[in-house]
């Protein structure tokens, strides 16, 4: 098995949410319900911790299901003062990648609750609230949205990770089930109905070219900025 | 020598096992209405469980991944969730079916209203699941479950025309009074039971928590690919004995009283005794896997600990989920409701929350990450695709048939 840290870089949609955190004493810890993200000084988007938790979960499923679905989670914990709050595990406790994200301490005591100062920080976001967010380009159909986040750096290794470019395209964030990846890609029927119904799919650098506007909730793409095919 | 032992162990039981309140009663009730022209549904149905059985066990062998992990991982949390809600609702009206045939086989024996057995019942499978050991549940319940044979050996004795009933394999040979709507709504019904999502549920997470590895492939693909044909040459008997008795008399299966009847006729006192011991042990069993089932899909979407091997104390979620479970198929049962009925309704929803389950797993067995050179082979994606177009037809058409011919009576 192929564990991230023999790779170049990975997408944190497919390789990284929803997976299985497992504690070093091979205890469950939960799953990975969102990626915390910070925009350095540098302008870079650098992932700090693996939220864990309804509270990251729910916001998840989406404006209106996700939104309602979190407020009656808030109903059950009225009078904890920390009841939109997820749990975090820091980044840097992630020893390994593979089907299951392995943290390198073991999980009894592991998980806090995420400060409330953290939470309302201008400069974190989640991984969860950029996935789905419209693009606005010239040279991409109109319904287009985020679809992944490329990183650079293998957990558990030195040197930096930080997402280096966006999968951007029509259709449903997770919708490309890795066929956009992997070399040889499954039943070639099903590879071939993913891969047209992406067929506008493609990868954007980040730089000055692209601009995330939270306030707009949109990202937007420069005129001219290079955009390159999902494979080859 | 024991390497043998445990291949032929897990052969037997994965026979016993197969066969469960689902596939009883509605090959029973499509033999006396159809006669053997449905068996190639069975057929169809076996293959595609021991293609994707296969799939996720592999899975579970090389990543240890259980089918409802893999699920989340690719449908992510708002399609994950739907087939969760589905599979939920659709293991827990199979466990209540269960239980209830498991009353029902007592009460042939008894005599006492099966909904008298019920709470003991209950109880009896609650401290299964928590107290025994995985194994234990499996082994034992399984080889019991072996007692079905007789379903074979009743079928030889009743000694009908073979001519016959060979050459009413054929889907032309289906009985002038019904109509094409009930013959594709019970394909559909059988089609479900033989490929309920629990059983994949169940091996997977199983083979997580016996600690599969590449070396165990070998022995999991003889369970599979020995033991769960056998259990469809049962199913297919047990189909057989209801056509030979009952498709002459024109009487419909409404019991499972009724579905035993075949072999009393054959074989006598002895051969009801030992295919009631079957009954018990078959839906006991499958009570025991869908139980587990709906502890393990829960478990497994929201990633807490969970299993059999783990104890109680630290898989405490999963263990109340298992209670509440337990608790709430014996109420249901207790309002009084038709466990036959329960079980005719479950087999048809499964079809419906087939592809959900189905499509993650093919998509998984083919990707290198999880499986570096155990991927799938061309047979296995070929059959794959065919079985995921199958599957989607049948979810389809489940709901339009059943409110056609009005759950088949029509």
């Amino acid at each position: 098995m192929a564990s991230l840290a023999e790779r170049e870089g990975y997408d944190v949609g497919l390789h990284l949410l929803d997976r299985q955190v497992v504690g070093a004493d091979d205890r469950l810890v939960g799953k990975v319900d969102d990626v915390e993200l910070v925009l350095d000084d540098d302008g870079a988007l650098v992932p700090t911790a693996l939220l864990v938790g309804l509270p990251a979960l729910l916001p998840r499923f989406g404006r209106r299901l996700g939104g309602g679905l979190a407020r009656a989670h808030r109903l059950v914990r009225e009078a904890a003062a920390d009841q939109e709050l997820p749990l975090v595990v820091d980044f840097d406790l992630v020893e390994d990648v593979s089907s299951e994200v392995r943290l390198s301490e073991p999980a009894p005591g592991l998980l806090h609750r995420m400060a409330h100062e953290r939470a309302a920080d201008p400069r974190r976001c989640r991984v969860g609230d950029l996935l789905g967010l419209p693009v606005r380009c010239a040279a991409l159909p109109r319904r287009s949205k985020v679809l992944d986040l490329r990183m650079t750096g293998a957990p558990g290794r030195p040197g930096e990770h930080r997402v280096v470019a966006f999968l951007v395209g029509p259709g449903r964030p997770g919708a490309l089930f890795g066929y956009d990846r992997s070399s040889e890609p499954g039943p070639a029927a099903v590879a071939a109905v993913i891969h047209w119904l992406h067929r506008h799919a493609r990868v954007v650098e980040l730089g000055d070219g692209v601009v995330i506007d939270h306030e707009a909730g949109e990202v937007r793409i420069v005129a001219g900025t290079s955009l390159s095919p999902l494979r080859g | 020598m024991k390497r043998y032992l445990a291949v032929l162990l897990g052969v037997l039981t994965a026979i016993g096992g197969f066969v469960d309140i689902g596939d009883l009663v509605t090959n029973a009730q499509v033999g006396a209405r159809f006669g053997t022209s449905l068996v190639w549904v069975v057929l169809v149905g076996v293959v595609g469980i021991c293609v994707f059985a296969e799939m996720s066990g592999r899975i579970a062998a090389v990543s240890h991944r259980a089918t409802f992990d893999l699920v989340r991982e690719r449908l992510g949390p708002r399609m994950g969730f739907l087939n969760l809600v589905g599979s939920m609702l659709v293991t827990l009206l199979t466990f209540i079916a269960e239980i209830g045939g498991v009353a029902l086989a007592l009460q042939l024996v008894t005599s006492v209203h099966h909904l008298l057995v019920v709470p003991f019942v209950a109880v009896a499978v609650g401290i299964v699941l928590w107290r025994a050991r995985f194994s234990s549940i499996e082994n034992v319940l399984g080889l019991m479950g072996l007692a079905l044979i007789a379903f074979a050996v009743a079928l030889w004795q009743l000694g009908p025309d073979w001519g016959e009933l060979a050459a009413g394999l054929s889907p032309a040979e289906k009985p002038g009074a019904e109509s094409w709507a009930t013959y594709a709504f019970f394909g559909v019904a059988l089609f479900g039971a033989a490929m309920t999502p629990y059983e994949v549920f169940f091996f997977s997470s199983g083979g997580v928590e016996e600690r599969w590895t590449e070396k165990d492939i070998g022995v999991m693909r003889a369970n599979v690919f020995i033991g769960f044909p056998l259990g469809g040459v049962l199913s297919v008997a047990i189909a057989a004995c209801a056509a030979t008795v009952f498709l002459p008399t024109g009487i419909a299966v409404e019991t499972l009283g009724q579905v035993g009847l075949p072999v009393a006729v054959g074989l006598g006192k002895i051969g009801l005794a030992v295919v009631v011991l079957g009954f018990f042990a078959a839906t006991f069993g499958a009570a025991c896997e869908t139980g587990l089932s709906t502890g393990y899909s829960l478990a497994q979407y929201f990633g807490f600990p969970w299993g059999k091997y783990v104890r109680p104390r630290e898989a405490a979620g999963f263990h109340i989920i298992l209670l509440a479970a337990t608790v709430v198929a014996a109420g249901v049962l207790l309002t009084g409701v038709d466990p036959i009925m329960v079980t005719e309704i479950s087999v048809l929803f499964s079809a419906i929350a087939l592809p959900l389950t189905y499509f993650p797993i093919l998509v998984v067995a083919n990707d290198p990450d999880y499986l570096g050179e155990h991927v799938n082979g061309p047979v296995a994606n070929a059959l794959g695709v065919v079985y995921l177009v199958v599957i989607t037809v049948a979810a389809l058409a489940a709901i339009p048939l059943m409110i056609v011919t009005s759950m088949g009576q029509g």
